[in-house]
């Protein structure tokens, strides 16, 4: 098979430019992954800008708009996203530098203290972070952590211990409930400021952040009642980094024991996080403009088809006024497949 | 049903739904709107915003989960974080009427979602759902005298899971029980579908999270069935009244496009009345159902003179020539029959 374009044509309308204020949600389950298709908006977003020349066609609509982009992960490393980014022909590390992207780790440290004595004592340990086993943090009374700015304190401590260039700012979970969401949502809502203002100011203007979330029902599934996170408050804490970002990706899994083991047609009681789980993803696909869910194939599996994409709208769709005319998309469900070199065709059914 | 009864249910309900969608004489206190996935309220929710402006009515928005203001929404409080007390006083201090000149403002309170509310962990157990709904309705100031009268209109997704908790009756329970209007949306076009299927005795078809497919959230597609006249929102309607009864009522509002923002004249239908959903019968078809064919079917006078005219062979047994006489078996031998005496001793 030739190798594709990194943007399928039938899927360009779908990923290019998310209106203002929009939520996007992106539903997978275990078999139908969806990394692919937030490089894609990645790659939608950023590579459009600096590249003027390549900018044609829809692209070209964007050539001129200087766009960011915050990446926060709770299930995947830096280093994966760099690596599969790489294979689209996106330097993320580069554009770090560049200070067009910024990615929030959510996943190496989440559940460890911040300012643990053990953190600098093995400096030249060559063991990647995310095989350390998260440290317990002190039993005692909730510490709340102050807003460290993240220029200051988070780069300086753990610079010297990772070899990552660029502001990959880790997270922690300190506290309970709501205190420990808001010191998440400040930390990443610092560095969606710091990449705001640090544009070069030739034309003045704030430059607009994509904000994409990858798998935040991580966090609920971790924390859940005994921390007194519930799907109302994983959504607050969505909507206040909402606020702070011009368009809105997240991503969730959507996988049947997690959605529909709690919906009124189960016969058996539900559990706490499947509860909670499926009420945070349709809560969440209730505020979206634009739900994409990826799945298997229905018929099985095939050699040539990894899954199906199905966009359609979501319960939010239509709220702003004018929204039909700007964003004019339609419904439809498709076929991809992503191929070992990580390219991804994008076809109709029977095509 | 006989066509006056029908033309009644329609001048009456098509009365109600005008009534209760454009707020008028405070018919309906608290309206409770039931929405899925497959249908979102939105449609609605922009129809009451558009009608209340329309009438001058003061709208509130109190959001749970909308980022921006809607268009045409006077007061946009967002409800983030906030104690469910500190949302009352916000909106009682949205709107302050001023007694001196004009009469009273009415006013639209819009909830775009209770789910986050009923389902948040850092409620207290002094919350109570009626006292909190109820204290929006009914202010408790002092100059209640000046208070505007208030419509609110709560909107709930039934495919959002909550926590069940053993001492309490589900929300949904308690919200169906306080209001006075249960409006529940469904998709247009998934009603067809599901009309057709019944109509050929088949089991309807579900969509989205009741399909229970691995991986599907929504199912709605723009198309489903070809044919974009399918557009629209169908409203299942429970009214009550005062006196206790109900009136159930299903009505179609059409997509926005199909109207001027400005149009007056009520766009609501009843559900009965829609092409698509009932097709219109043949109005040719004449007193008597007459099969229609090539031949001559019908008889003309003669011929139906000469029918009656004839004597039926069982009249002649009934004529009664006394006992004995009424079950003879009259038989004419044949050429080709021969007698049989065993048979004919009996």
């Amino acid at each position: 098979m030739p190798s594709q374009p990194p943007l399928p044509h039938l899927l360009t309308p779908y990923v290019t430019s998310p209106p203002q204020a929009s939520l996007t949600i992106l539903s997978s389950v275990l078999g139908a992954t969806s990394n692919w298709l937030v490089l894609r908006f990645l790659y939608a977003a950023l590579y459009a800008s600096p590249a003027s020349g390549v900018g044609h066609g829809v692209l070209g609509v964007e050539a001129g708009k200087k766009r960011k982009v915050v990446l926060v992960s709770f299930l995947r490393g830096w280093e994966f996203w760099r690596s599969e980014a790489k294979r689209l022909g996106l330097d993320l590390a580069r554009l770090i530098e560049k200070r067009q992207f910024a990615f929030v780790d959510g996943l190496s440290e989440l559940f460890s203290s911040p300012n643990a004595p053990t953190q600098p004592q093995y400096p030249g340990a060559r063991i990647p972070p995310r095989t350390t086993l998260p440290l317990r943090s002190q039993p005692g009374p909730p510490r709340l952590r102050q807003p460290v700015s993240p220029s200051a304190g988070g780069d300086e401590l753990l610079n010297p211990t990772t070899k990552e260039p660029g502001p990959v700012k880790r997270l922690h979970l300190s506290g309970c409930g709501i205190v420990a969401l808001d010191g998440i949502e400040k930390e990443i809502i610092a560095v969606i400021n710091q990449l705001k203002t640090s544009t070069p100011a030739e034309d003045g203007e704030v430059s607009e952040v994509l904000l994409v979330v990858d798998q935040p029902d991580m966090l609920l599934a971790a924390t859940g009642p005994s921390k007194a996170i519930g799907a109302t408050e994983m959504g607050e804490w969505i909507l206040g980094l909402q606020q702070a970002a011009s368009a809105t990706i997240v991503t969730i899994s959507a996988d049947s024991p997690l959605i529909h083991n709690a919906s009124a047609f189960a016969h058996q009681p539900a559990t706490p996080l499947e509860t909670g789980h499926a009420a945070f993803a349709v809560g969440l696909a209730h505020r979206a403009e634009k739900v994409m869910q990826l799945r298997n194939l229905e018929t099985g599996a095939a050699r040539d088809v990894s899954g199906v994409l199905r966009v359609s709208k979501g319960g939010a769709w239509g709220q702003r006024e004018g929204a039909e005319a700007e964003g004019s998309w339609e419904e439809k469900e498709v076929l991809y497949f992503v191929q070992r070199d990580g390219g991804v065709s994008v076809f109709g059914r029977g095509e | 049903m006989a066509p006056s009864n029908i033309s009644h249910r329609q001048t009456h309900n098509l009365l109600l739904i005008s009534k209760l969608l454009s707020l008028r004489d405070t018919a309906s206190p608290l309206t409770l709107l039931l929405d899925s996935l497959e249908q979102p309220a939105t449609p609605l929710i922009k129809e009451y915003i558009r009608r209340a402006r329309l009438s001058k009515v003061h709208v509130t928005l109190i959001a749970f989960e909308t980022l921006k203001p809607l268009d045409g929404v006077d007061a946009f409080i967002s409800a983030r974080r906030k104690s469910p007390s500190d949302i009352v006083k916000e909106v009682s201090a949205a709107y302050r009427p001023d007694s001196s000149n004009s009469p009273n403002r009415r006013r639209l309170i819009l909830i775009d979602s209770i789910n986050p509310l009923l389902h948040s962990t850092r409620l207290d157990n002094s919350f109570q759902l009626s006292t909190f709904l109820s204290s929006f309705i009914v202010p408790t100031s002092l100059s209640a005298s000046s208070q505007p009268e208030a419509s609110l209109v709560i909107t709930f997704h039934q495919d959002v899971p909550g926590r069940p908790s053993p001492y309490s009756p589900p929300p949904l329970s308690i919200l169906t029980y306080l209001a006075t209007t249960v409006i529940k949306l469904h998709s247009f076009s998934h009603i067809l579908a599901q009309k057709v299927a019944r109509d050929r005795s088949l089991v309807p078809p579900v969509f989205g999270l009741e399909e229970e497919q691995d991986g599907v959230l929504l199912s709605r597609l723009d198309k489903p069935i070809g044919k974009d006249s399918a557009e629209g929102v169908v409203l299942e309607m429970e009214y009550r009244r005062k006196s206790g009864r109900g009136v159930l009522e299903w009505y179609l509002l059409p997509p926005a496009s199909r109207y001027p923002a400005t149009q007056v004249r009520e766009i609501v239908t009843l559900l009965d009345d829609h092409p698509l959903y009932r097709p219109p019968l043949d109005d040719d078809a004449g007193d008597e159902e007459e099969p229609e064919s090539t031949f001559e079917l019908r008889l003309t006078e003669r011929q139906r003179r000469d029918r009656e005219g004839v004597v039926l062979p069982y009249f002649d047994a009934q004529q009664g020539h006394g006992p004995g006489e009424g079950g003879r078996i009259l038989y004419d031998m044949g050429e080709e029959d021969d007698f049989d005496e065993e048979e004919d001793e009996i």
